[in-house]
């Protein structure tokens, strides 16, 4: 097992490499120059100091001094790749990349891409991990009870309701809660995360945090039913059908146990990537839910970020979403291991 | 037996066969179809698996026994007959078409109705927007089009306490109407938020409005001299038969304003879109306070023009009307003149028979119609609504009015006669007055082209990478399994967006960008089909019929494309159609953050940006309900329609189920 995932990891860090060194060059094809800005800058901030005559050999010394700062004094962009790993020293000497902890400057908010980003992801997480579990909590039992009892009007108007909600984009989902609960019955804020112009402490800070995002919170339960009801009522049918089922009713084993112990131990394989799926996609936030709440995370930070260009934080948020993605599937096989014993001899 | 009867079927009798029992169930299908070879079939009916059907026939038939998934079936195909063929039948239609008259209106299609008890006596019709006005000779008001306006919730429904008033003459404005009755008073209602009647403190205020002059709030006028009253934008004007003028509304929208009030010596006005448009007593030019407008005359609308002093050549003009952008003068020798610009669709002038001359002429927001002494009517100018195509034979004309976009003739009794022009938006006008049906119907044709071609994108790579990995197996199996398995890792929507926004910074035409987003799609998406058609060669090479095939000695060649192929396609079928509905929706997601299809370029996604605005989801319902209720039943239909060829073709369900 132990070799197994030291396998796995390597082979994570191999296409973590690969893939982030595509993403770099395909980023450095954006008309974006640090140095030259902050060059530009100080120069029309010393206009006046310096005679005309020596402005431009002054500009290239300046562009020359911003590009050694932020490395980008070569054209090479292994180099500048290394640089922004953090493996290949800048011209000063040192190293200052990712594995020294400088994940790059977002222009937007004139701060370091960490700083910005820990608040967005803390948010994106709690809400994601929250509104997860109650997803789970709703359509296991129901995607269970549905494959049980098939063809039941029940089972019938379940299954319809998670056919229409399958079919609707999210966004659509998102504007009709916010339309009922908001627009027209006045329950809870259409948007923002406090009250503006308040400034709460304490337990009336809680309740108004709690307040605003009481709406996203069911949003995003509501939107992620459907998918979740399909697929557990499917790899439930699946499991329901196979001969050892047969066998256990045929022994005699009580309904509960054929159907918890035996048939779900079996649907839950196929599920497994999609629980996983799940739980790692809330750190990747929700961009629709996000944006058009006004919900500070880590959608809405790509969101904006897209927007307005500020590329060293997209280029950090998708190394996380490649970073993840890695993660989930390693995760995912070993989980697949733990609900699957014959996974766990094959290796 | 069966099926042999069942191949002489002709194809309408199969056609019609289909349609009874889809629509109305096999019990009727057998009663007004009865099989020919029933009589013999039935001592001898052979047991179900005597039957030799081809899995594929097998599947059909189950799939065409399920109701709800042929009608989806059938539902998907008209729709995108539909959004493929109706917009060829748009000549109109234009992405970037904005009309700031008709913005937000709820759907309606009363604009063109005038009311049954105006219908034998009218007086008078005006419009400036997307509400008439009409009046009686009974000096009755009746509104009809949108009197809900959707830009302001305004209500241009004549007020109670006005309704027992005898009017004597009305006109409306973009959003107010207003109306002097037979006492002299002058009436206003609708909006007044830029002094468009009323003295109220903010427009006596503010400096961009001139307030409805005093005097005539206090005393009104004297009606058997008013000359003329007319409403522009959000302003109206007043003309005596003394030539002096009253003038008031929103100096915002009209800056020459100020030029016509005090005025004594004016014989006719109008309004444009931007400009007062008037005649002094001279009658010698246009008149509009401003230097070098509307001072160039031609006599059709292709024509060349000249300075207007050479043009008049000592004529004088009668009229003077005005559409948005240009002005129609009719002079004293029955000849018209047109200034100002006029759109790229406009229909030309008529030229008048020997004889005929024209003695009215009446101006829409974009077109003119015009009477002529013989009693004929003509339409001209833009026609985007059809408004400038009077119909023949109508008969003797007595009277013409203009709506907006509408036109209407009346005869010598005061009786309608015919009205043609512009009925309303069957589904609401969105937020720049464009038709939200067309639209639909065009962004239709953009989600379903992006989701298809997406599709095909990821069905070309995945399946080919597929069969490689399926085929070779060994290192170049586990390499594209690998890669495969990156891309299914990464977040569909989040890279999407990053993807689109490079794109966008790429400098690419609407063409090139919407296919680059295709290709988007398209390349993240193919992992799902290469895993399926790995699968699928693998279980095939294995299984127990290739072998069997290849004992009966059986080609390689038809084992391949006979046994192999077949089980491949139904699979990936299955995966296609849940795929063209993900891909549609992924689509209107990016189009809908404003990453995907962008304005002016409609698709149902970016349709329903605006709805993200809570106040503008609720006051104006129309400009997302539609177009998110088509979106979710196309993506029901095509569900319906995978899951549906899941089920058929899987034996295991089939028997079961």
């Amino acid at each position: 097992m132990g070799r197994y995932i030291a396998k796995r990891i390597l082979y994570i860090m191999v296409v973590f490499v690969l893939l982030t060194f595509m993403l770099f060059s395909l980023y450095r094809l954006m008309p974006a120059n640090r140095a030259y800005t902050d060059a530009k800058a100080e120069i029309q901030a010393l206009k006046n100091s310096i005679p005309a005559s020596e402005r431009d050999t002054k500009f290239d010394e300046l562009y020359l001094k911003y590009q050694r700062m932020y490395g980008t004094d070569t054209d090479n962009t292994v180099i500048l790749y290394l640089r922004w790993l953090g493996v290949y020293p800048y011209y000063n000497g040192k190293c200052n990349g990712i594995f020294q902890g400088n994940f790059g400057h977002s222009y937007e908010y004139n701060a370091p891409v960490l700083q910005v980003l820990a608040p967005c992801l803390r948010n994106s997480m709690l809400i994601g991990a929250f509104s997860e579990v109650f997803i789970l909590i709703i359509t296991i039992p129901l995607g269970i009870n549905c494959a049980v009892k098939r063809n039941t009007p029940f089972d019938r108007g379940v299954q319809a309701f998670s056919l229409i909600g399958f079919s609707t984009p999210s966004f659509i989902i998102y504007i009709c809660f916010i339309l009922l609960f908001s627009s027209i019955l006045g329950w809870f804020p259409v948007s923002g995360m406090k009250t503006p112009g308040s400034d709460y402490h304490g337990a009336k800070f809680v309740m108004d945090t709690l307040w605003h995002i009481t709406l996203p919170a069911i949003c995003l339960i509501f939107s992620g039913l459907a998918y979740n009801i399909r697929i557990t009522r499917a790899s439930m049918l699946d499991a329901l059908s196979l001969d050892c089922i047969r066998t256990a009713r045929a022994k005699g084993l009580s309904q509960r146990t054929v159907i918890y112990t035996h048939a779900w131990r079996n649907a839950l394989i196929p599920l497994v990537s999609v629980f996983v799926g799940g739980f790692f996609g809330i750190i990747g936030g929700a961009i629709f839910m996000e944006s058009m709440f006004g919900f500070k995370g880590m959608g809405l930070l790509l969101f904006n970020s897209t927007k307005t260009a500020d590329y060293d934080m997209i280029m950090f948020i998708q190394v996380i979403y490649v970073f993840i993605g890695l993660v989930a599937n390693l995760v995912t096989d070993l989980c697949y291991g733990l609900v699957d014993p014959r996974v766990r001899i094959s290796k | 037996m069966s099926n042999k009867s069942k191949k002489h079927e002709n194809i309408f009798r199969k056609l019609a066969r289909w349609f009874v029992r889809v629509f109305m169930g096999l019990k009727y299908e057998e009663k007004w179809f009865p099989r020919e070879s029933k009589g013999e079939d039935q001592d001898k009916k052979p047991d179900d698996s005597e039957f030799i059907v081809s899995p594929g026939r097998q599947a059909f038939n189950s799939y065409m026994e399920r109701k709800f998934a042929v009608v989806a079936f059938i539902v998907v195909i008209v729709m995108f007959l539909i959004v493929f063929i109706v917009p060829n039948f748009m000549p109109k239609y234009s992405d970037s078409y904005t009309e700031v008259t008709l913005k937000n209106l709820p759907p309606n299609l009363t604009m063109m109705s005038v009311p049954k008890e105006l219908k034998n006596d009218i007086k008078m019709i005006d419009s400036y927007g997307s509400f008439s006005v009409g009046l009686s000779n009974a000096g009755k008001v009746y509104v009809w089009g949108c009197k809900k306006l959707g830009a302001s919730g305004m209500d241009v429904e004549v007020p109670e306490e006005y309704q027992d008033i005898k009017m004597a003459m009305v006109a409306a404005g973009v959003d107010h109407v207003i109306a002097i009755g037979e006492d002299g008073k002058i009436y206003g209602w609708g909006s007044d938020r830029f002094g468009q009647y009323g003295r109220s403190a903010n427009s006596i205020e503010s400096s961009t409005i001139e307030a409805m002059p005093e005097e005539l709030y206090e005393n009104g006028v004297d009606v058997a001299h008013v000359k003329k009253l007319t409403c522009g934008y959000q302003a109206t004007a007043i003309l005596m038969d003394d030539g002096t003028i009253y003038v008031w509304g929103n100096k915002q929208t009209y800056s020459n304003m100020n030029n016509f009030i005090g005025r004594t010596d004016i014989y006719d006005v109008d309004f444009t879109l931007n400009y007062i448009v008037g005649l002094d007593s001279k009658r010698s030019n246009v008149y509009t306070g401003t230097r070098g407008l509307y001072d160039m005359a031609r006599t059709k609308i292709g024509g060349k023009a000249t300075k207007m002093f050479e043009f008049l050549n000592g004529r004088k003009i009668d009229e003077i009307t005005a559409t948005t952008s240009s002005v129609c003068l009719l002079l004293d020798d029955g000849s018209i003149a047109l200034a100002g610009d006029f759109v790229a669709d406009s229909i030309e002038v008529p030229t008048l028979a020997a004889g005929e001359e024209f003695v009215d002429i009446k101006a829409g927001n974009y077109h003119y119609t015009a009477l002529t002494n013989l009693g004929n009517v003509y339409s001209f100018g833009g026609d985007h609504y059809y408004q400038a195509e009077a119909p023949a034979n109508i008969g003797k004309v007595a009277k013409i009015f203009t709506g907006a976009f509408q036109s209407y003739a009346v005869d010598a009794n005061g009786d309608y006669m015919s009205a043609w022009g512009f009925r309303g938006f069957p589904l609401g006008s969105d937020d720049v007055g464009a038709n939200i049906l067309e639209r639909m119907i065009v962004g239709g044709r953009i989600t379903m082209t992006v989701g298809a071609v997406a599709v095909i994108i990821e069905i070309l790579i995945g399946v080919t990478l597929g069969c490689i990995s399926g085929y070779y197996g060994g290192w170049v199996d586990i390499l594209i399994m690998r890669v495969a398995e990156v891309f299914s890792s990464l977040p569909t929507i989040p890279i999407m967006l990053i993807l689109t926004s490079l794109i966008a910074q790429m400098s690419l035409t609407t063409n090139q960008r919407l296919f680059m987003i295709m290709c988007v799609l398209g390349v993240l998406g193919w992992p799902g089909f290469a895993n399926i058609t790995r699968a699928q060669i693998l279980v095939a090479r294995e299984s127990e019929y290739v072998t069997a095939a290849q004992a009966m000695g059986v080609r390689e060649g038809k084992i391949a494309f006979k046994h192999i192929l077949p089980n491949i396609v139904s699979v990936i079928l299955v995966s296609m159609t849940l795929s063209f509905a993900a891909a549609m929706q992924t689509e209107t997601g990016l189009s809908f953050l404003g990453f995907g299809v962008n304005y002016p370029q409609p698709s149902w996604g970016n349709m329903l940006t605006k709805a993200s605005n809570a106040t503008a989801a609720k006051n104006f319902w129309w400009q997302w309900v539609f177009t998110s209720a088509i979106l979710i039943f196309v993506g029901v239909c095509i569900n319906t329609i995978g899951d549906t060829i899941r089920d058929v073709m899987d034996p295991k369900s089939s028997s079961e189920r």
